[in-house]
C-alpha cells in the first residue's frame, strides 16, 4: 500500500455506502477517521507504511451507518463521493464526509485484507 | 499576446501571403462589381461629384489612377514603355524602382528579426488601409475636376488613356497640377477643424516636420528634409518587401480611378457591415505598403546619400505633392535626374506604386472622420506610429490627438473603441509620463475603466488593462487609478480570474487562477498603484475580495507549482506592500499591540530593547529558561480570538500565510517573486503587535529559517537584501535569534566578504545589500554571547575590519564597525579576540570614529530595516513596474511577442531581465544546496515535536 507521492496508485477498492443518521440535528456516519497529511504519520496504527498520511477508520460505533455498510476498522478512504482522500488534511477529509446536505456518502475503500484476497485469486 | 510567441516567422509571413492573396481576389471582385455598378454607386452616393471642371480635374484623378496602376500592375512597366511619353515616365518609374536595393535590405531585416519585421508589415496594413479610405473620401469632396472623371470615360480609356494623360500632366507643369491637387485633397480631408486646411504649403511643412520625429534619432531637426526621410525609414525597415511582388504581379486590371471612387461606396457599405473590409484593407496594405514606405525610404536614401542639398531644394515641391492620397508624382517632382543618376540599370526593373503615409495631423483628423472605419484605420495607424516613438508620441500630445482617442473610448462600434484604446496603450507606454498626465487630463482613466466593465472581448480588456498597466506607473495617476478603478479592476478581473469564490460551493472544487494576460496586467497595476503609500495601501486592504482572491491565486500558483510567471511576481508584490505597515495602519491594530511597553528603538539602549523584544513572547523570563518557556508560551499563545474566519486585510498577517510565502521562496525561480515573498515576511514580522510576534514564531515552526538561510546565497541582490532584513526582523524572537546566529552566520559572514572580495567578478552586493546584512549581523550578535561567539567562530571579525579599513561606502564601514564595537563590549571574547592579534583599537577606533554619527545612526537604521525600508520598497516597486511596462508596451498585438524580446534587450532594465535568465542555472545550485547550505537545513529547525500535532481522530 505504500506509494510514491505524485505516482499513481494502484489499490483494490471496495465501495461502502453508507446512509447517514439523523442524530438531532446532527447527520452521523457512525466511524471516526484519523490521518491526514497534516497528521503525524508514524502514530498511525493501521497503515501498513509508516509515512502513508492517508485517511484512516479508527473506530466505528456499533450498530452505526458505517458498520452496517460494511466499513471496517482500519479501512484505508481513498475517495468520498469521487473526492480523492489521499492527499487531504485531516479536517478536509471530515468536511468532506459530514456535509449536512449529503444525506449517503459513497467511499472507496482499501484494506489489507482485500489486498491480500486479490493476490490469492490470482495466484490460484 | 503569449500566444503570438507562438507564431514562428514562417507562419506569420504565411499568413500575410495569404491576406494578399485574398486581397487579390477581393480586389478582382471589386473591380468587376465596379465596372458595372460605379458609375450609378458614385452618382447616387456623391452628388458633389458631378461638376467641376474638366481639365484640371480630370488631370488629378489620373495621376491617381496612374499611381494605382502601377502599383499594382507588374505588367504596367509595359504599358508604360509603350507609352509615348516614355522617356520621362521611365525614368520616373526608375525612381520609385531605385528601391530595388531596398528590397534586398528588407528581406535581410526579415530574417534578423522576424518578429520586428513582421510587426512593420502589419502595420504597414493598416497605413495603407488608412490610405484607401482617404482616397475615397477625396474623390467625394474632390475638386470640380472629379465629376468628369467618375463620369466613366476612365473607365473605359483606362489602360492608356489615363496613363498618357498622366504622364503629360507630370511633363507638362507638374507642379501647378499637383499644387491645385493638394489644395482640393486638402479640402476634402479637413473634416475637423485641423491645421490642414492651411493652404497646401503650410500643410507642407507641417508634414515635413512629422517626418522628423517619427525619425527621431536621425533627424532631431524637424525642418530638414533629408532627416525626416531617413527616419522614416527606419520606422518601416522592413516594408513588405516579401508582399510587394505579389502586389505587383496583380494584374492591370486594377484601375486606378475607378478603384479609388469605387473603394469609397465601397468602404462604407462594407465597414457598415462590418464585413470583409479589414482583411482585404490588410491585404491592400502588405501590398501598398511597400509603396509608400519605399517611395519614403527610397527619397531617404536618395537625401541622405547623395544629395541632401538638393533634396531641400526640392521640398517646396513636395508640398503639392503631399495630396493625402497616393502621390505619383513623388517620383517625378523629386527629379528625373536625381532618379536617373541614382539607377539607370534599376529603371526597367518595375514600377513602384507610389502612397503616401498620412501626415500625423491628418492621421489624427481623420479620427473625427464621420465614418467609422476611417476612425477605427486611423486609430490603428496611430498605434502603429507610436510604437516605441517617443518624437511620434509627443507630438500626438502636441496635436491634442489625445483627448480624441479618449472621446473614441465610448464610441458605439467596437472595432473603434479596440484601436483607440490600442493606440493609448502605446501612446501611454515610456517613461515620459506627460502622455500619461495627458491621458489622465482628459478623463481617460474612467474611460478606460467604463470601457473595460462594459467589454466583454478579451482583446480589449487585454488592451485596457495593458493601457491602466502603463499609466499606474506614473505617480501622481496612481490614486486616480484607485479612485476610479479599484473596484472594477477587483471585481472584473482579479476576483474571476483568480478562482476565488466569495461563497465556495463546497460540492465544487476549488477554481485554480487563470494566468490570463488580462490577470497580469491588471495585477500589475496594482502592484504599481499598491506602492502609493499608506492611504493607497488602506484603500486596497479594505478593497472587497482582493486579498482573498490575490491569496487564492498565489496559493493556487503554489499548488500547481507554477509560481515562475509575472503574475504571481505581481501578486506577491501587492502583497508585499500591502503587508507594509500592517500593524500600524489595519484598523483595530492597536487592539493587538504588545502589552510590553516598548519604547522606540531610538530611546532606549540596546540592551534593554532586546529585553523587551524577547519578552514579547510574554513577559520576561530569565535568560536560562528562555527556550524552554518560550516554546511552551508559543504553543499556549493566546491568539486574538475570532468568531469567524479571517477575511479581507485580516489574512495579510495570519499565521497561514507563512506557509505560502515559504512555498513560494522554496519553489520559485523568479528573482523578483523571491525579494517580494521575503519582503513579505520582512513586513509581517516587523513591529511590535501580537501578529508579528506570531509570524515569526510561526516561520520557525514551520521550518522557514533554513529556507531563508539558504537564500542568502541568491546571486541577486535584493534577494539577498531582502531576506538578510527579513532574518533580521524575525530575530526580534529570541528563539529565533539563537537559530539564526548558529547557522546563518557562516553564510551572512560570507555576504559580508564577498563585498569585501567578489568571488566572481561583478558579484559584489551593493551597498545597500551589504548594510543589512552587516545589520542583521548585528541584531544577532547583539545581546547574545553565544551568537557574538560564531561570530567569531565563522572568521567573521577579520571580514568586518577589513571592510572598515578599505571600503570607500560610508555606510558600510559604520555598520560594520558597530558590529566590532558590539563584539568587543563582550569581555568575555577579549581573551579569545587578543589571543588572535586584535587589539582594542581595531575595535574602538573604527568605532569611535564612526561614534558621532552612530549614535543617531545606529537607532535609525534599525528602525528603517526593522520596519522594512518602505521606500525601498518602493523604490523598487517603480523600478520594477517600469522594467514591467516595457512588456505591456507592445506594438500592433499580434506581433508583440516579437517586441517584447527585443525591447527587454534594449531596455535599461537589461540587469534585470538577464538575471532572470541566470536564475535558471543558480536555481539547481540552490534547490540542490551545497553541504553548507543542507547542514543548517535540517538543524536550523526547531526541535520538532511540538510541530506535529497529536493525532487526531474525529467522529463523524
Amino acid at each position: 500500500m505504500s506509494y510514491i507521492p505524485g505516482q499513481p496508485v494502484t489499490a483494490v477498492v471496495q465501495r461502502v455506502e453508507i446512509h447517514k443518521l439523523r442524530q438531532g440535528e446532527n447527520l452521523i456516519l457512525g466511524f471516526s477517521i484519523g490521518g491526514g497529511i497534516d497528521q503525524d504519520p508514524s502514530q498511525n496504527p493501521f497503515s501498513e507504511d509508516k509515512t502513508d498520511k492517508g485517511i484512516y477508520v479508527t473506530r466505528i460505533s456499533e450498530g452505526g451507518p458505517a458498520e452496517i455498510a460494511g466499513l471496517q476498522i482500519g479501512d484505508k478512504i481513498m475517495q468520498v463521493n469521487g473526492w480523492d482522500m489521499t492527499m487531504v488534511t485531516h479536517d478536509q477529509a471530515r468536511k468532506r464526509l459530514t456535509k449536512r446536505s449529503e444525506e449517503v456518502v459513497r467511499l472507496l475503500v482499501t484494506r489489507q485484507s482485500l489486498q491480500k484476497a486479490v493476490q490469492q485469486s490470482m495466484l490460484s | 499576446m503569449e500566444d503570438c510567441n507562438v507564431h514562428s516567422a514562417a507562419s506569420i509571413l504565411a499568413s500575410v501571403k495569404e491576406q494578399e492573396a485574398r486581397f487579390e481576389r477581393l480586389t478582382r471582385a471589386l473591380e468587376e462589381e465596379r465596372r458595372h455598378v460605379a458609375l450609378q454607386l458614385e452618382r447616387a452616393q456623391q452628388p458633389g461629384v458631378g461638376g467641376g471642371s474638366m481639365g484640371s480635374g480630370q488631370s488629378l484623378p489620373m495621376a491617381w489612377q496612374q499611381l494605382v496602376m502601377q502599383e499594382q500592375s507588374p505588367g504596367s512597366q509595359a504599358s508604360l514603355v509603350t507609352m509615348p511619353e516614355a522617356p520621362e515616365v521611365l525614368e520616373e518609374t526608375v525612381t520609385v524602382e531605385e528601391d530595388p536595393g531596398t528590397p534586398t535590405s528588407h528581406v535581410s531585416i526579415v530574417t534578423s528579426e522576424d518578429g520586428t519585421t513582421r510587426r512593420t508589415e502589419t502595420k504597414v496594413t493598416k497605413t495603407v488601409k488608412t490610405v484607401t479610405t482617404r482616397t475615397v473620401r477625396q474623390v467625394p469632396v474632390g475638386p470640380d475636376g472629379l465629376p468628369l472623371l467618375d463620369g466613366g470615360p476612365p473607365l473605359g480609356s483606362f489602360p492608356d488613356g489615363p496613363l498618357d494623360r498622366h504622364f503629360l500632366l507630370r511633363g507638362g507643369g507638374p507642379a501647378a497640377t499637383l499644387s491645385r491637387a493638394y489644395l482640393s485633397s486638402g479640402g476634402s480631408f479637413t473634416d475637423g477643424p485641423e491645421p490642414r486646411d492651411a493652404p497646401s504649403y503650410g500643410s507642407l511643412s507641417r508634414g515635413l516636420g512629422m517626418r522628423p520625429l517619427r525619425g527621431g534619432p536621425l533627424g532631431p531637426d524637424p525642418g530638414n528634409g533629408c532627416f525626416t526621410l531617413p527616419g522614416r525609414r527606419e520606422a518601416f525597415p522592413v516594408g513588405p518587401e516579401p508582399v510587394t511582388p505579389a502586389g505587383r504581379s496583380q494584374p492591370e486590371r486594377f484601375q486606378a480611378e475607378s478603384y479609388g471612387l469605387e473603394d469609397d461606396t465601397r468602404s462604407l457599405a462594407a465597414d457598415d457591415e462590418g464585413g470583409p473590409e479589414l482583411e482585404s484593407d490588410y491585404g491592400t496594405a502588405t501590398r501598398k505598403r511597400p509603396d509608400c514606405g519605399r517611395v519614403l525610404r527610397t527619397r531617404a536614401y536618395e537625401d541622405v546619400a547623395d544629395d541632401g542639398g538638393e533634396l531641400l531644394e526640392d521640398r517646396p515641391l513636395y508640398p503639392a505633392v503631399t495630396a493625402p492620397l497616393a502621390q505619383p508624382e513623388r517620383g517625378s517632382l523629386g527629379s528625373l535626374d536625381r532618379v536617373v543618376r541614382r539607377s539607370p540599370s534599376v529603371n526597367s526593373a518595375r514600377k513602384e506604386p507610389r502612397w503616401r503615409d498620412p501626415e500625423l495631423p491628418e492621421v489624427l483628423a481623420m479620427l473625427r472622420h464621420p465614418v467609422d472605419p476611417v476612425k477605427a484605420n486611423a486609430a490603428a495607424y496611430l498605434q502603429h506610429l507610436c510604437f516605441e516613438n517617443e518624437g511620434i508620441k509627443r507630438r500626438v500630445r502636441q496635436l491634442r490627438g489625445l483627448p480624441l482617442l479618449v472621446a473614441l473610448l465610448d464610441h458605439p462600434r467596437a472595432e473603434v473603441r479596440r484601436r483607440a484604446c490600442g493606440a493609448l496603450r502605446n501612446l501611454s507606454y515610456g517613461r515620459d509620463t506627460d502622455n500619461k498626465a495627458a491621458i489622465r487630463d482628459c478623463g481617460g482613466v474612467p474611460a478606460l475603466v467604463r470601457l473595460l466593465r462594459a467589454a466583454r472581448d478579451n482583446e480589449v480588456r487585454e488592451l485596457v488593462t495593458g493601457t491602466l498597466w502603463n499609466l499606474s506607473s506614473y505617480e501622481p495617476l496612481k490614486m486616480v487609478i484607485i479612485d476610479h478603478g479599484l473596484q472594477t479592476l477587483t471585481h472584473e478581473v482579479i476576483v474571476p480570474h483568480s478562482g476565488w469564490e466569495r461563497e465556495p460551493n463546497e460540492d465544487s472544487k476549488p477554481r485554480d487562477a487563470e494566468w490570463t494576460t488580462v490577470f497580469k496586467n491588471t495585477s500589475g497595476c496594482l502592484r504599481n498603484v499598491s506602492s502609493d503609500g499608506a492611504e493607497a495601501r488602506r484603500r486596497l486592504r479594505e478593497c472587497e475580495g482582493l486579498v482573498d482572491a490575490l491569496l487564492h491565486a498565489l496559493q493556487s500558483a503554489v499548488g500547481r507549482k507554477d509560481t515562475d510567471n509575472k503574475s504571481v511576481e505581481n501578486c506577491v508584490c501587492i502583497m508585499r506592500n500591502l503587508s507594509y505597515h500592517v500593524h500600524k495602519e489595519v484598523p483595530g491594530a492597536d487592539r493587538y499591540q504588545e502589552a510590553e511597553p516598548v519604547p522606540p528603538a531610538g530611546a532606549v539602549g540596546s540592551q534593554r530593547r532586546r529585553r523587551d523584544d524577547a519578552g514579547c513572547f510574554g513577559g520576561k523570563k530569565a535568560k536560562g529558561k528562555k527556550d524552554s518557556e518560550m516554546d511552551r508560551n508559543f504553543d499556549t499563545l493566546d491568539l486574538p480570538k475570532r468568531t469567524e474566519a479571517a477575511k479581507g486585510f485580516e489574512l495579510l498577517y495570519q499565521p497561514e500565510v507563512v506557509r505560502l510565502y515559504l512555498s513560494l521562496l522554496t519553489e520559485s525561480r523568479n528573482f523578483n517573486t523571491l525579494e517580494a515573498a521575503a519582503g513579505a515576511l520582512q513586513n509581517l514580522s516587523a513591529g511590535n503587535w501580537t501578529w508579528a510576534t506570531y509570524i515569526r514564531a510561526t516561520v520557525r515552526k514551520e521550518r522557514g529559517l533554513p529556507v531563508l538561510v539558504e537564500l542568502l546565497q541568491s546571486e541577486t541582490d535584493k534577494v539577498v537584501r531582502a531576506v538578510a532584513i527579513a532574518l533580521r526582523n524575525l530575530s526580534l524572537d529570541r528563539r529565533n535569534k539563537d537559530l539564526i546566529g548558529s547557522y546563518a552566520m557562516a553564510e551572512l559572514v560570507r555576504n559580508v566578504r564577498n563585498a569585501q572580495a567578489p568571488a566572481r567578478p561583478r558579484a559584489r552586493l551593493e551597498e545597500d545589500t551589504v548594510v543589512a546584512v552587516l545589520n542583521t549581523i548585528h541584531e544577532i550578535v547583539s545581546d547574545s554571547l553565544d551568537n557574538a561567539r560564531s561570530l567569531l567562530q565563522a572568521r567573521g571579525v577579520p571580514a568586518l575590519v577589513a571592510l572598515t579599513a578599505a571600503c570607500q561606502s560610508v555606510r558600510e564601514a559604520k555598520a560594520a564597525s558597530h558590529v566590532l564595537q558590539t563584539v568587543w563590549s563582550y569581555k568575555e571574547l577579549r581573551g579569545a579576540l587578543q589571543r588572535d592579534g586584535w587589539t582594542k583599537a581595531r575595535f574602538q577606533s573604527t568605532a569611535a570614529n564612526t561614534k558621532g554619527p552612530k549614535g543617531a545612526l545606529s537607532p535609525g537604521s534599525f528602525d528603517d530595516s526593522t520596519l522594512p525600508l518602505v521606500d525601498k520598497n518602493l523604490d523598487g516597486e517603480k523600478l520594477g513596474s517600469q522594467d514591467v511596462i516595457p512588456m505591456e508596451a507592445l506594438g500592433p498585438d499580434g506581433y508583440s511577442t516579437v517586441d517584447r524580446r527585443e525591447r527587454k534587450s534594449r531596455g535599461s532594465e537589461l540587469a534585470g531581465e538577464s538575471s532572470e535568465k541566470e536564475p535558471l542555472k543558480s536555481d539547481p545550485s540552490r534547490k540542490v544546496p551545497p553541504p553548507g547550505p543542507s547542514r543548517p537545513a535540517v538543524r536550523l529547525v526547531d526541535a520538532v515535536g511540538d510541530t506535529k500535532p497529536q493525532p487526531v481522530d474525529s467522529w463523524v
